[in-house]
């Protein structure tokens, strides 16, 4: 038998004295990766706890959208169902009422008829104008019943009246159509759409 | 507060896998001598050495729950240290293989004029091989793998194995000799 192979593997010797402070301190370390692994997994968790009330908020809203384009579907397009759409309606017609009063001029008026030939309570929605070089400028009903009664004549809250010059000269400078950019007035869009 | 009570060794695991620092340090007194010494035969220099030891007592406290009580402890954490050496030398040893004829050439009994050097002694011829031999050498003679075990353990075949292991024993040789001439020429 060898017995430098006995030497050898029995071959002890002290390491250097720092060495246990060394090892401890990593030791200390490997805790603080633990921890930061620890943080990784709940920042992982708070993102798909983010992305799963994301979908939720999708979902809810998917089922709002489907319900509310349901109430506008052509089955029951006769007569608006909901509160909400039979309210509007009213609204638009007193606006159309009020401007039947207000608009005098002969031309105004030609093109507030051509406006009522559509009887559908949503197609009042956005009335034709004349803009200043004669263009067709399209406006919602509801703030032409604002400028218009502007009109001294016909004056409905003389704290508007100021706001509502600005509009005028603003209007009168530009020649593009409103946009519909509510929500609300998206859906009902969408329910004139349907049907 | 310290505590003269020496704990079992199920109690000594057992602390250190909860992390008690306590037991830590009185496992790292009760094994760091003779993993040290395991360290300066696979390491080229005291340097490396020191790196394998830390890095060997890291893994073994990372991985104490992994024993499993089927065999002897001690022989479980030499094998963390023997295989944490091997992995920092991995990238150096370059593992050529030699012929069979090479192989036998070299006879056991060659090395037996080891047996009369003091262990400091011993352990510096077999430091002047290089990285690869002295792994294989090491694994194969003083720690008892077989060559199937080293070729896993090194990624080589057992062939390979066999060849570094009869190359490193004529390189061992010559520096004994050597070493041998040396000191005769120095005592006389």
């Amino acid at each position: 038998m060898q017995n430098f192979k006995n030497k050898l593997y029995n071959y002890e010797t002290p390491p250097p004295d720092d060495m246990w402070s060394k090892i401890s301190g990593e030791l200390d370390d490997q805790k603080v990766v633990h921890l930061k692994g620890f943080r990784g997994r709940s920042k992982f968790i708070y993102y798909g706890a983010a992305a799963a009330a994301a979908l939720i908020i999708i979902f809810v809203s998917s089922i709002f959208l489907n319900k509310n384009s349901n109430e506008f579907s052509p089955e029951q397009n006769s007569k608006p169902s909901s509160f909400f759409s039979s309210a509007t309606v009213d609204s638009i017609n007193r606006n159309y009422q009020m401007l039947e009063k207000i608009i005098n001029t002969p031309k105004d008026k030609k093109l507030l008829a051509s406006n009522n030939v559509v009887t559908d309570g949503f197609s009042k929605k956005y009335i034709t104008i004349a803009g200043p070089e004669g263009q067709p400028v399209r406006i919602s009903a509801k703030v032409a019943t604002l400028i218009l009664s502007a009109d001294k004549e016909y004056p409905p809250k003389p704290v508007w009246n100021e706001t509502i010059d600005k509009w005028q000269q603003i209007m009168l400078s530009n020649t593009f159509s409103p946009t519909s950019s509510g929500i609300m007035d998206m859906l009902q869009m969408a329910g004139n759409n349907v049907e | 507060m310290q505590s003269n009570h020496i704990p079992s060794e199920t109690d000594l695991i057992q602390g250190c896998i909860n992390g008690d620092r306590q037991m830590q340090q009185f496992f790292y007194q009760n094994f760091s001598t003779k993993m040290y010494g395991v360290c300066l035969r696979y390491a080229g220099n005291e340097n490396d050495a020191n790196d394998i030891l830390q890095e060997g007592f890291i893994k073994v406290f990372k991985n104490l729950e992994k024993f499993r009580s089927e065999g002897s402890f001690e022989g479980w954490v030499r094998r963390i240290f023997v295989n944490t050496a091997i992995e920092h030398y991995r990238k150096k040893v370059k593992l050529y293989n030699v012929t069979e004829v090479q192989e036998n050439t070299v006879e056991d009994t060659s090395l037996d004029a080891l047996d009369n050097l003091a262990t400091k002694d011993i352990l510096k011829v077999v430091n002047e091989l290089s990285p690869g031999y002295k792994a294989v050498f090491n694994m194969h003679v003083i720690e008892g793998y077989s060559h199937k075990e080293i070729a896993d353990i090194l990624g080589i075949t057992e062939g390979t194995s066999k060849s570094q292991l009869a190359r490193a024993k004529g390189v061992l040789k010559k520096s004994l000799e050597g070493y041998l001439k040396t000191n005769k020429n120095i005592s006389s």
